[in-house]
């Protein structure tokens, strides 16, 4: 075999062209992987939202929560089902109101949804892992909201301290801020039960109850309520539904990329053969002394094959790394299943990454193989000739 | 410099497999351009052909709050307004295919058809729609995805409006007017609302109205926004236009998204493009010696760089642009509108487009030659004609 260190030091000397092709496959490398990790994140903020335990009831029908209308009357026997052991702390189940409400957007144009949900004091003790960061918790019965880290700041009047309007002259103050762990949470306003339901003339309705159910138990739970008629309800593990609310999304995000990355890397490739093609054409006579000096076809195939792949990893590192950029960056955009503003991070992990170096290999494997074949097949004698 | 330009062309041919490997390349970044523009204008299409003449009107706050349905009459009473039709956004699916996404809304029929005039409809299908209480009428492309014909029994699976709900289909409608999504399902209010719980009942989702003069629509919207501000439940009246470019906000981080990504397609094309030609500027380095030395300037070897790049780039803006036509066009084009008409009833490249593509190839090849041209002006004779390529 041709040894490594001489293709490395072929790729040195013609830096330029090296350069400028592996520049173009960083390009490529570094839009696929902004594409994985944003569809990534979408993902992951969703399922960030669930947890185990915890059962969401809508109405029969309603994928969203926005959709899902259940009457007061129901909520007592959904959360105190006799199946249920009683939880060792916190309450065993809440019921909330959410709607949306269509806000201006800051620094862009145009509006967009903010998604409010109306919640009891007991939201907090239910959702342990909320906290709040900045300002103070909501005074129950009173017309103020805390909003979630994620959405602070990119709507009018969702900042700590001002106020946007829920209702003509009831105008709703944000006194805190809360986290979540970056779920999808975060990209919520949070306001007081009953304002959010007079508000909305939604008095003697919720949206959806979550109940307190352990794995173990949820079968038995489900049944039990779906099988109630009149309740006319569905349950649906947390995880499930949220992972049901990123799919449309991630779904079309996913699909977007692919078509740019087939796009793209046609290009990538095309510029690396290029390049090859060009190593394979200056370097005849050294190809010729190679095989005069004994190395196979074979090797002298794979030693272009190799510099080709070692081009296009060193592109697709440059990047990669460069991806990795932009996680700083945060995405925010309507989810299609809520059809409200959630704030996505561009999220990179080992799958990412991975994904993107095979992608960068291909490109160098296919765009290195027909110059490699090429050069297997110079004849070492016109070559040295020449 | 006609001769300069030839001979730069009679240079590409020398090394063929390498011209037609980057025409190939660049081609193929000008029709992802192309492609890319295409979804941005497709994106805004709605907005830009929009009915000048019509206005909506909407709960102030949320989309999904109604409005008592005697808003309606007194919008029509508004000076200017000459007809108006509301409806609800059902939000129903198909219980075969529940992940398939289409508009349904109930619309209150006659005044419907009145307003949006765009809708083309048979009379026949029109007046059975009009008689048929669970009539429901078809955009085309909904209806070939559906497999539905006239007369078609559907059933329909509400969500905010739970239960089956049967239709008959009695009309499929095409449209002459770039904007309208002829995947939308359209039904009568009258039968949604008959069926509603009696403290459900008469509530509209939004009000769209004609006018007699478009230069009116914003004084015509404060006036109806005025009747309501007392009210208990307030509105926004805004031009149809100003509607559709209000939710561009939505996805505003996508639209931002993909015009970098079309900026970084370019740069991709760039490098190509350099790369190449600075490819063609090494091998040739003895050549330009030898030009130089029987008395050719630096600046002529500069100039067939540059016209080298610029045959290149236009060639390649030709070929992709040409290329772009049949994908984007038909194959991609054709897909989008039929599969995902809610998003895309409009796809097809523009006018503009065209000439960006074709001005960007031009401009970027040039620019990618300024760094190998200018090594060719440095170039000495002598270190020239001694070089080896």
């Amino acid at each position: 075999m041709v040894p490594i260190s001489y293709n490395l030091r072929n790729l040195k000397v013609r830096k330029t062209t090296s350069a400028a092709a592996a520049f173009g496959l960083a390009l490529v490398v570094f839009v696929f992987a902004s594409v994985l990790m944003l569809a990534n994140g979408v993902k992951k903020t969703m399922g960030r939202s669930a947890r185990s335990d915890v059962a969401l009831v809508l109405r029969k029908g309603a994928t969203a929560e926005i959709e899902s209308v259940i009457e007061d009357s129901s909520i007592n026997m959904v959360i105190n089902d006799t199946a249920l052991p009683q939880p060792a702390s916190g309450p065993r189940g809440v019921s909330e109101s959410v709607v949306v409400i269509l806000l201006d957007k800051v620094g862009a144009d145009g509006m967009s949804n903010a998604q409010v949900r109306g919640i009891k004091p007991e939201a907090f003790t239910f959702r342990p892992s909320v906290k709040i960061v900045e300002g103070r918790m909501v005074q129950a019965g009173s017309d103020e909201a805390v909003i979630g880290r994620a959405i602070a700041g990119r709507f009018k009047g969702l900042s700590l301290g001002e106020s946007f309007e829920l209702k003509k002259n009831r105008m709703i103050k944000v006194v805190g801020i809360f986290a979540d762990d970056g779920s999808s949470t975060e990209s919520e306003v949070w306001a007081d039960f009953d304002t959010v339901r007079t508000s909305f003339k939604r008095e003697g309705y919720t949206s959806s109850v979550r109940v307190r159910v352990a794995p173990a138990q949820f079968e038995t739970y489900k049944a039990s309520i779906e099988s109630n008629r009149q309740l006319n309800l569905q349950v649906f593990k947390e995880a499930d539904y949220f992972e049901k609310q990123s799919e449309g999304t991630s779904m079309f995000i996913s699909a977007m990329g692919i078509m740019i990355a087939v796009f793209f890397s046609i290009g990538a490739m095309l510029g690396a053969m290029i390049t090859m093609h060009a190593a394979v054409a200056n370097r005849q006579r050294e190809i010729g002394t190679l095989r005069a000096l004994g190395f196979s076809k074979g090797s002298i195939m794979l030693s272009f094959l190799l510099e080709s792949i070692i081009l296009s990893l060193i592109g697709g590192s440059i990047g990669a790394i460069a991806s990795l950029g932009m996680s700083m960056v945060s995405f925010s955009m309507v989810n299609f299943a809520s059809w409200s503003e959630i704030v996505f991070r561009f999220e990179a992990d080992a799958g990412v990454i991975v994904g993107s170096m095979i992608f960068a290999t291909v490109m160098g494997l296919v765009g290195g193989f027909l110059p490699a074949i090429r050069a297997a097949r110079i004849n070492p004698i016109e070559a040295m000739r020449a | 410099m006609m001769n300069f330009i030839r001979i730069s062309a009679r240079n590409l041919l020398r090394n063929k497999m390498r011209t037609v490997l980057t025409i190939l390349g660049a081609s193929v970044a000008i029709i992802a351009f192309v492609m890319l523009r295409t979804v941005l204008s497709a994106w805004s299409t709605a907005a830009d052909y929009a009915a000048k003449d019509r206005i909506a009107t909407r709960h102030k706050v949320s989309f999904v709050i109604t409005m008592p349905k005697n808003y309606v009459d007194q919008i029509r009473a508004v000076p200017g307004v000459k007809s108006s039709t509301y409806a609800i956004w059902f939000g129903g699916k198909n219980p075969k295919k529940p992940e398939q996404f289409f508009a349904t809304m109930a619309f209150d029929a006659p005044s419907m058809l009145d307003v949006f005039d765009e809708l083309l409809l048979p009379l026949d299908q029109k007046q059975a729609f009009l008689a048929d209480k669970q009539g429901a009428i078809v955009g085309d492309v909904l209806a070939r995805q559906l497999g539905l014909k006239v007369g078609d029994r559907f059933t329909l699976q509400g969500s905010i409006y739970p239960g089956d709900w049967p239709l008959n289909i009695t009309g499929i409608y095409s449209a002459n007017r770039k904007s309208v999504d002829r995947s939308s399902l359209f039904f009568h209010y009258s039968y949604v609302n008959d069926s509603l719980p009696p403290d459900r009942q008469d509530q509209v989702g939004w009000v769209a109205s004609r006018i007699d003069d478009p230069g009116r629509g914003p004084a015509i919207s404060t006036a109806i926004d005025q009747i309501f501000d007392s009210k208990d439940v307030q509105t926004t009246t805004m031009s149809e236009r100003a509607m559709n470019l209000s939710f561009m906000g939505m996805i505003s981080s996508l639209l931002k998204a993909l015009d970098i990504i079309s900026i970084i397609i370019l740069f991709i094309m760039m490098m190509i493009l350099g790369n190449t030609i600075a490819m063609g500027v090494r091998e040739r380095t003895r050549e330009y010696g030898v030009l130089r030395a029987i008395g050719f300037p630096p600046s002529s070897i500069a100039w067939f760089v540059v016209g080298e790049a610029a045959v290149t780039g236009f060639v390649s803006g030709a070929v992709g642009l040409l290329l772009s036509i049949p994908i984007v066009e038909l194959g991609l084009g054709r897909w989008l509108e039929e599969n995902m008409g809610a998003w895309f009833p409009y796809f097809r490249i523009d006018v503009q487009t065209y000439v960006m593509g074709m001005g960007l190839a031009v401009v970027l090849a040039l620019a990618a030659s300024v760094i190998p041209a200018r090594n060719a002006f440095r170039l000495q004779v002598t270190d020239a004609l001694r070089r080896l390529a």
